[in-house]
């Protein structure tokens, strides 16, 4: 037996032939936070409901708490949900939104009273008790829903795009919240999201999905700094994705576009000529009148966008195209579009995409920042 | 304390609406006239000829005529109990029809359409007439008695009520988010029968009043089947006094109008309270 308290193992799903979720193991500790991230129709949400109880795997196990729930109804599970469109029943006040579960379990009704009234102190809604769903805003809605699903203390809670529906200030609010409420009851938490930034600052650990495939597991900082693979290196962030070659594995030198390039990152087992990937995030790279790193590269100066906090700045390597980003201050002196000009970045900012997948993920994401070829 | 005085808000200049052409304007309105009269004079001289039961002055002698015959009042409560029964039975059969189909079947959902359609298509003599056949001998023998008779007829008429009552719910289940309310439901613990029960029947109440009460506005006035089938419906019973009573078939025939009416004007009337909502 497995040693997570939720966990997933060979879990496979296939609808009428297509291939939805592969060979997906994951083990989940009690009271971790765990963050499915990935683009549309890359099975976080079929894997999900999985879990949930509303789709059965074609073959694999699910245990929860050491038991076999693969094929057991979701009622029977103890799994509370929330839904992107919140699901709460229009007919029933937000009071019997959160007492439903408890009502169907045939609890007395004082307790569903005071478990209700526990409910709304804890998502900041004393006194919205009596109000219809209609009466509420899509923030208060998501915010009943999660009381709704904490209400009978399921032992998993599972959140499918959540605030997908919700404003950007309202998101992030509520992201804050969901995290304090979930670290405050120490509940089982399987976040499903294909927003980056929102899986990355909540969770304990993001699975990267991609194709029915877990491309990495990880916590968010090794998910970010240092990508397994050219799909995750793409998705999460930004990040200049360009074919390079080995030059010599034992000094650890790789090509691009004829210019030289110092990593850290282990080439043994790599030839001279061998053809790679080559990732830069855009923050690694500064302009070389900074203070210089180890690699300097020759650039010039295609464009400049203000994006507020940062800057991005785009320059042409030979025929390659990198993103730069540097801190905004008021002080700040940029060149101008046209100026020649020298980037260096540390040795550890080149990396190698040793597991890179099919070099069309990208090109079908449309999410590759470098015109240069792509893998 | 100074008390400043706002400038008065300028009226907002209302948009210039493209108003309709004066000649246009007066086709819609003849066209509206037109249509008003063709409906309403055939309905003013048969109140008024129901009024003329009393030599000499219009008066209210064949609706009292017609409220005092015991028949009447035998066989409008007959064709009451005969439309609640065919409700309920249409909507035991038809809200989980149309609830599975679109959770889990939405391919059979054309079939079922043309099945529940079938009531149109096939005539009403030619259903009775086979459903007379098919259950008037053993093992089926549901024809013998009034009672299993009209047991029967109650099955009828909740079959001609499936394509209303069908459309309704449809509409009603595709106004709501069906499959995420009763995965909601279900990960609370609710069984398929408490989904039904307190999820998906009181939100799709004014679907199911506005296909109950276009049931209940057929059946009171049906004729045809009940009549081969032998029963004192009020259907049979206007028929009946048609051929036997100069005025007071005007009476009812306004009665049952009103009735009708009246049925429409709730389905407005909780249509429009739930879209204030």
């Amino acid at each position: 037996m497995s040693g997570g308290f939720l966990s997933l193992e060979g879990v496979h799903k296939e609808f009428g032939g297509v291939l939805a979720v592969e060979a997906f193991n994951l083990e989940v500790a009690k009271g971790e936070f765990v963050s499915f991230l990935g683009p549309s129709g890359c099975g976080k949400t079929t894997t999900l409901r999985m879990v949930a109880g509303f789709e059965q795997p074609s073959s694999g196990t699910i245990r929860l708490a050491g038991k076999d729930v693969t094929f057991a109804k979701p009622n029977e599970r103890n799994i509370g949900m929330v839904f992107q469109s919140y699901a709460l029943f229009p007919n029933m006040t937000v009071a019997g939104n959160i007492g439903f579960g408890m009502k169907i379990a045939k609890k007395p009704v004082a307790e569903i009273k005071a478990r209700v009234g526990e409910m709304l102190k804890m998502i900041h809604m004393e006194g919205f008790g009596d109000r219809y769903p209609y009466q509420l805003s899509g923030g208060q809605q998501q915010r009943v829903a999660l009381a709704r699903a904490l209400a009978l203390s399921p032992q998993v809670l599972l959140l499918d795009e959540p605030l997908s529906a919700l404003d950007a200030k309202i998101r992030v609010a509520l992201r804050s919240e969901i995290r304090s409420i979930q670290r405050a009851l120490g509940i089982t938490t399987i976040y499903v999201t294909h927003d980056q930034e929102e899986a990355l600052s909540i969770s304990d650990r993001v699975v990267v999905m991609y194709q029915g495939r877990m491309e990495q597991v990880g916590a968010p900082f090794e998910i970010y700094n240092f990508p397994q693979t050219e799909f995750v290196a793409s998705f999460v962030g930004t990040l200049n994705t360009v074919a390079g070659e080995v030059v010599d594995p034992a000094a650890q030198i790789v090509r691009i576009d004829g210019q030289l390039l110092q990593t850290s990152e282990d080439m043994s087992g790599m030839v001279p000529g061998q053809k790679v990937a080559i990732a830069i995030r855009p923050e690694r790279l500064s302009f070389a009148t900074d203070g210089v790193k180890p690699n300097v590269i020759d650039c010039q100066i295609e464009s400049i966008n203000f994006l507020g906090s940062i800057v991005r700045i785009q320059v042409r390597i030979g025929s390659l195209l990198f993103y730069m980003d540097t801190f905004n201050n008021p002080f700040l002196e940029l060149p101008k579009v046209g100026d020649t000009t020298q980037v260096t970045c540390s040795k550890e900012a080149v990396l190698i995409l040793r597991h890179a997948t099919a070099g069309e993920q990208l090109a079908a994401l449309d999410l590759a920042p470098s015109e240069a070829a792509p893998l | 304390m100074t008390i400043s005085t706002a400038p008065a808000p300028l009226k907002a200049e209302a948009p210039a609406a493209e108003a309709p052409p004066k000649g246009n304007r007066f086709g819609s309105w003849l066209i509206f006239v037109m249509g008003a009269l063709y409906f309403l004079i055939p309905l003013a001289a048969t109140f008024y000829w129901s009024l003329r039961a009393e030599k000499g002055r219009l008066g209210f002698e064949a609706y009292r005529r017609l409220f005092a015959d015991a028949g009447f009042l035998t066989s409008f409560s007959e064709s009451i109990v005969n439309a609640v029964a065919a409700i309920f039975l249409s909507l035991l059969i038809i809200v989980p029809t149309a609830y599975w189909v679109r959770l889990r079947m939405p391919k059979l959902r054309p079939v079922v359409e043309f099945i529940t359609l079938l009531p149109f298509v096939i005539p009403a003599v030619v259903l009775v007439f086979g459903i007379i056949r098919l259950y008037s001998r053993p093992p089926l023998l549901l024809t013998a008695t009034y009672d299993s008779s009209r047991v029967l007829l109650v099955c009828v008429y909740a079959a001609i009520s499936f394509p209303y009552m069908f459309r309704s719910v449809d509409n009603g289940l595709r106004a709501i988010d069906v499959r995420t309310l009763t995965e909601a439901a279900q990960s609370l613990g609710a069984n398929w029968f408490i989904i039904i029960r307190e999820v998906i029947f009181p939100n799709l109440r004014v679907a199911l009043l506005s296909g109950a009460l276009l049931t209940f506005a057929i059946v009171l006035g049906e004729l045809t089947i009940a009549l081969f089938m032998a029963q004192h419906t009020l259907g049979p019973y206007m028929a009946n006094l048609t051929r036997s009573k100069v005025y007071e078939p005007s009476a009812m025939a306004i009665v049952a109008f009103a009735i009708t009416w009246a049925a429409m004007g709730m389905i407005a009337y909780i249509s429009r309270e739930r879209k204030r909502q």
